[in-house]
Parts: C-alpha cells; sequence; structure tokens
C-alpha cells in the first residue's frame, strides 16, 4: 500500500510538506537579461519557495547532473518566482546565458541563515557588494530599507550596469577605485557593514574595519548537501567549526580570525 | 509489492540502501527529508577518540560525474558524540551502524571499547581506508587490518564491518585478515584518490591536493571490487558503496553481489535518492513477478537472468 502512495509523490516530482526543501523542483527561466560576464535571471516553477528570507540561497543544477550542484544568493522571491543575479562562468551559469527561455532547470531550498538573525537590526549598515555578490544586498536593501546608511558596489568593468537600474555600480576601470575604497568615503563610526563578494575584497575590507563592531561577511565555498550533513563547506571560526550552508553565509568578522 | 526485508548481521533491514558514512552526517539534520521506514540503515560520519576539525577550504572540487572531498574526518569526538548526538540519532526509527577510526590497533580498541557503551547500534563499521588523512592507508596492508579488527572485535558483541580502500592495497588480502579474526563483512568501497588542478592559476583546487574521488564516476571500481570480493567470500556480508546514483547502478551493485547498497555522493546530491531507489526497485522487482530483491543479490555470479 505504501508503495503506491510514494510512486504518486514521485509522479508529483517527489514534493512532501515537511521534505519539499530538501528536493529538487522544476523552474523554468521566465526572464533573462545578460551582459557580457552576467546575468540576471528569473525562474518559476509551482514548487518553488516564494519566502527565501534575505541571506539564504538555493542550490540549481541542469537536468539530472551527476556533479555538485552550484549556490546561489537569492536577489528576490516573490509568487513572481526567484530571481539570480549571477557571474556566468562555469557550468550551471553559462547555461543560465544560453539556454533558450522556458529551459528547465531544478532548485532546492532554501538554505543557510537569514542575515536578519545574525545581525542586530538596531543600527544602520553599509552595504558592500563585490561582483555577483551584489545579489543578497540587493535583496537586504529592498525588504529593509530604513537599514541601509549606504551602499558600494564594485565591478570591475562597467559591463553589469545595464543589469542592474536599481543600484549605482563603483567601477574599478572607471573610477580607478575599488569598493573598500569607496567605502572609506561613507563609512563612519557607529555603522555596521554587511560585506558580500571574492574573497580579496574581504580580505581588504577585513583588515581596514577589524577593530569596528557590527562588520559582517558573507562567505563562499563550494556547497555539496547544502543541508549541514557533508561538511564540505566548514570553516573554522573562533567558537569552533561552523558550516557556511547552515550557520553561515554570513559570519562576524570577529568570528574569523584567518581573514584579517 | 516485493520483499526487500533483508536479515543479516543478526538484524532485519527494511531495505538493502544504506546511507554511507560521511555525506549523512548523523542524520538528524536529513531526516525530515528521508522515508526512514524504507531505508535499510544509516552509517554515522566517522568518529574518532578525540575531536577532529578536518582539513581546510577547500574541501569539495566538481569533477565529471562526481566530486572529489577532502573532509578529513572532521567530527566532534566519541565523547561529545555520546553526549550530544547519539540520543538525537537513536530516536530516528531506523536501523544504524557506526563508523570509527583510529591511529593504532590500540587507540581503535580504546574507542570500540567507548562505542561498545552506546546502545542503537547494528554495527561498527572501521573505517580503514579514508584518503583524506594522510600516512599510510591502514585497509591496504593486510596485517596491519588484523590488528585493528582484532582490537575491535574483542571488545564488542555486535557485528563489526570493514570499510576496504578500492584503489590500493590488495583487496582479497586485506578482506580475508579481516574476516579471518571475526569481522563479519566488508564495506567495499571508500573514495578513490584523486587529484584536480585549477588550469587558470596552476594550482591544486583541494587545500590538501588530493581528495577522494566519489559519485558515478568510480561505478566501475567498486562494481569490480564488490563482484572479486563475493567470489573469493561468499558467506561474507558486503555493502557495495561507489557511484550508486540510480536504480540501474543499484541493482548492478547487487547482482555484482552486494547484500546492501551504500550512497555517499548521490545522497549529497539529491536526498530523495534513497527514497526513490527503494520504491523504484520494488516496482522493478514487481514487474519482473520476484518476490524479494533476496533474488538478485549475486545474480552476476550465476549466469544471470534465464532467458528461455
Ligand atoms: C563528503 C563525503 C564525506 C565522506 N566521509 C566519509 C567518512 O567520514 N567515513 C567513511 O568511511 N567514508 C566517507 N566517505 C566515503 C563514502 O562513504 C563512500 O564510501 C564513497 O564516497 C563512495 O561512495 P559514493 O560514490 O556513493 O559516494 C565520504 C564521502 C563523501 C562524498
Ligand atoms: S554543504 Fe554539506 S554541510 Fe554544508
Amino acid at each position: 500500500m505504501g508503495v503506491r502512495v510514494e510512486e504518486k509523490k514521485l509522479m508529483n516530482n517527489g514534493v512532501t510538506h515537511s521534505g519539499s526543501r530538501f528536493f529538487w523542483q522544476q523552474a523554468q527561466l521566465i526572464d533573462r537579461r545578460t551582459s557580457e560576464r552576467y546575468a540576471r535571471v528569473l525562474l518559476r516553477g509551482p514548487e518553488l519557495p516564494s519566502d527565501v528570507a534575505v541571506g539564504q540561497f538555493v542550490l540549481v543544477r541542469y537536468s539530472d547532473d551527476p556533479c555538485l550542484p552550484r549556490a546561489f544568493s537569492v536577489m528576490s522571491s516573490s509568487d513572481l518566482g526567484l530571481e539570480l543575479f549571477v557571474k556566468t562562468a562555469g557550468r550551471v551559469r553559462e547555461k543560465f546565458r544560453t539556454a533558450p527561455m522556458g529551459t528547465v532547470f531544478e532548485v532546492r531550498g532554501p538554505y543557510g541563515t537569514p542575515y536578519a538573525d545574525k545581525i542586530s537590526l538596531d543600527r544602520k549598515y553599509i552595504l558592500v557588494g563585490g561582483g555577483s555578490g551584489a545579489a543578497p544586498l540587493l535583496h537586504f536593501r529592498r525588504q529593509y530599507p530604513n537599514h541601509v546608511a549606504g551602499e558600494v558596489y564594485g565591478f570591475r568593468t562597467e559591463d553589469a550596469c545595464g543589469l542592474l537600474n536599481e543600484i549605482e555600480l563603483t567601477v574599478e576601470s572607471t573610477t580607478g577605485l575599488r569598493a573598500h575604497e569607496q567605502l572609506r568615503s561613507i563609512w563612519r563610526p557607529g555603522l555596521g557593514i554587511l560585506a558580500c563578494g571574492p574573497e580579496p575584497m574581504l580580505r581588504l575590507l577585513a583588515q581596514e574595519y577589524r577593530q569596528q563592531p557590527d562588520v559582517y561577511v558573507s562567505l563562499e565555498a563550494r556547497i555539496g548537501c547544502g543541508v549541514g550533513t557533508c561538511l564540505g563547506c566548514s570553516i573554522h571560526t573562533s567558537t569552533g567549526m561552523q558550516r557556511i550552508c547552515k550557520e553561515g553565509p554570513l559570519f562576524a568578522l570577529e568570528e574569523l580570525p584567518w581573514l584579517i | 509489492m516485493a520483499d526487500l526485508v533483508l536479515k543479516r548481521l543478526d538484524a532485519q533491514f527494511a531495505s538493502p540502501i544504506i546511507l554511507a558514512s560521511g555525506p549523512a552526517g548523523f542524520g538528524v539534520e536529513l531526516a525530515p527529508a528521508l522515508d526512514l521506514p524504507r531505508i535499510g540503515a544509516i552509517t554515522t560520519k566517522t568518529i574518532t577518540i578525540e575531536p577532529r576539525t578536518g582539513n581546510d577550504q577547500p574541501r569539495l572540487v566538481d569533477c565529471p560525474s562526481g566530486a572529489l572531498n577532502s573532509i578529513g574526518l572532521e567530527n566532534p569526538g566519541i565523547d561529545a558524540f555520546a553526549r550530544l548526538a547519539h540520543s538525537q540519532m537513536r530516536e530516528l526509527p531506523l536501523r544504524r551502524i557506526l563508523s570509527l577510526a583510529a591511529t593504532s590497533p590500540g587507540e581503535m580498541e580504546t574507542l570500540a571499547v567507548k562505542a561498545a557503551k552506546l546502545s542503537g547500534f547494528d554495527a561498527i563499521e572501521l573505517n580503514l581506508s579514508c584518503p583524506n588523512i594522510g600516512g599510510k592507508i591502514t585497509g591496504a596492508d593486510a596485517s596491519a587490518v588484523r590488528e585493528y579488527v582484532r582490537a575491535a572485535v574483542g571488545v564488542t558483541s555486535i557485528p563489526v564491518l570493514v570499510k576496504l580502500p578500492g584503489d590500493t592495497g590488495n583487496l582479497l588480502n586485506s578482506s580475508e585478515s579481516a574476516l579471518s579474526v571475526g569481522a563479519a563483512g566488508l564495506t567495499l568501497i571508500n573514495s578513490v584518490r584523486g587529484l584536480r588542478i585549477d588550469w587558470t592559476t596552476g594550482r591544486p583546487f583541494l587545500s590538501r591536493t588530493y581528495g577522494g574521488l566519489s559519485g558515478p564516476a568510480i561505478l566501475p571500481v567498486s562494481l569490480a571490487r564488490v563482484f572479486e570480493a563475493r567470489s573469493a567470500f561468499p558467506e561474507a556480508v558486503i555493502i557495495g558503496t561507489g557511484g550508486v546514483s540510480d536504480l540501474g547502478s543499484a541493482i548492478e551493485m547487487l547482482m555484482a553481489g552486494a547484500d546492501f547498497i551504500g550512497i555517499g555522493f548521490g545522497l549529497m546530491v539529491d536526498p530523495e535518492l534513497p527514497q526513490k531507489l527503494a520504491v523504484e526497485l520494488d516496482k522493478w522487482l514487481d514487474e519482473r513477478e520476484m518476490v524479494s530483491v533476496q533474488e538478485i543479490i549475486g545474480l552476476a555470479h550465476s549466469g544471470g537472468f534465464d532467458v528461455h
């Protein structure tokens, strides 16, 4: 008897209520804008989560690909779909550029601890993004506009400008300034920092602001399971090993002595 | 509905599907996703006597049809496990196998004494084959295997399994050593030592250079090891682990002679895989009017299906 119920579940793409965030859900590519190096994509599917909290990420794979899935921070999530902002390099990511509209990807998640569970919401933050690290920060500014004191989004070239028209980008090739240098002109004591971007950017920022309270950085690693069991994403912190996919991806700077 | 139940190791297992050591952790996080009554058993992440923080990042890198991992046996140590995770794990309604690793036979004995005090385990699996901790791989040395197994068997009353490498040492000699001193079975295989280099920087991807390859890429290797071991040891319990990712590969593993199918990488990528396999295997047996999964275990050793 149990078998038949199971089969129905499978036909229904395996969705059970309690387990749905663990299971691959189908997601159609329904909107896309691309530049040379980036893509801003909208995925929609009946079982996709519509209430992803700021800072959480999803895993994406293309069909039954027997490789590791890719993790992407969510830029927005609603009934319209899940919006991602990705650098188009690598297998899954290049597909975001080349696949025809309507292509079906698979998504599972969301995973990770929401930013709001880790930061104090009694102060304002400067958001510092580098490249596709802008994605969760755009989510943050939309959800918590009153907690944003300033923003810096660093990009190497102006390539991405057309994709992110809601924000102003700091383009290194035209201004000669990098994100952390731009930050100097707007940061003042009392403000926190939320940073997401490549590790070299986070390192520069960490060196400069290590004495300050309320500095948080979002980390990346190759994700395996996404749910905290495989320990592929464990990192050293001042309070022991923590998992980027579970306790992270956001960490307080003082938890990461190796970054400073 | 075909019978997936197997009686082995003095116990009854709901199905031949076993969650391999590592990717499932202690099962607690995954429990809501798993159809526990359909899963034969869960194997814990390998536990050591002292806590281990494991290797530095990066620990994972993609490979065609699989991944290299270099976790380095991160675990809380047996005492913290006993205090914290053990009771949560005991609440999960499925059979449990405790994976242990040690750096000497003496340490293995100490560890096994502690392990024997933990209730709720149906077997102990000695991980003698981790490719990610440096030093020699114990499982490749038949006389060392004998010492480790003897140390554990002497102090526990539950069955002891030995997890051996698929790519180094003489598998049959190591298996023979283990079984001759009281091991009840073999888990074949651990991940296979491999390397990937980031050709844009000229540096290895993983922090410890090498990692262990798992996933569909190693299926032929694990099948060969299971087949060899089954030929040589008709009575041993075998958990065939390595590259099972779909119904076809699961059936192949059984036909090669495995009693159980371990799922590692496949679970990491798709937490739903174990129950999908159980459901699909059941259906496949039904369609062929087979009453029990027993009918296909080792089938490739006896000429396959009768096609008249
Ligand atoms: C992330 C990861 C962690 C692992 N950790 C362990 C471990 O702690 N102990 C162990 O005996 N095997 C460990 N393994 C090996 C698996 O149990 C399994 O033997 C191997 O990966 C081959 O099977 P697969 O292709 O189904 O993954 C690990 C594998 C992976 C991918
Ligand atoms: S990716 Fe598996 S524990 Fe984080």
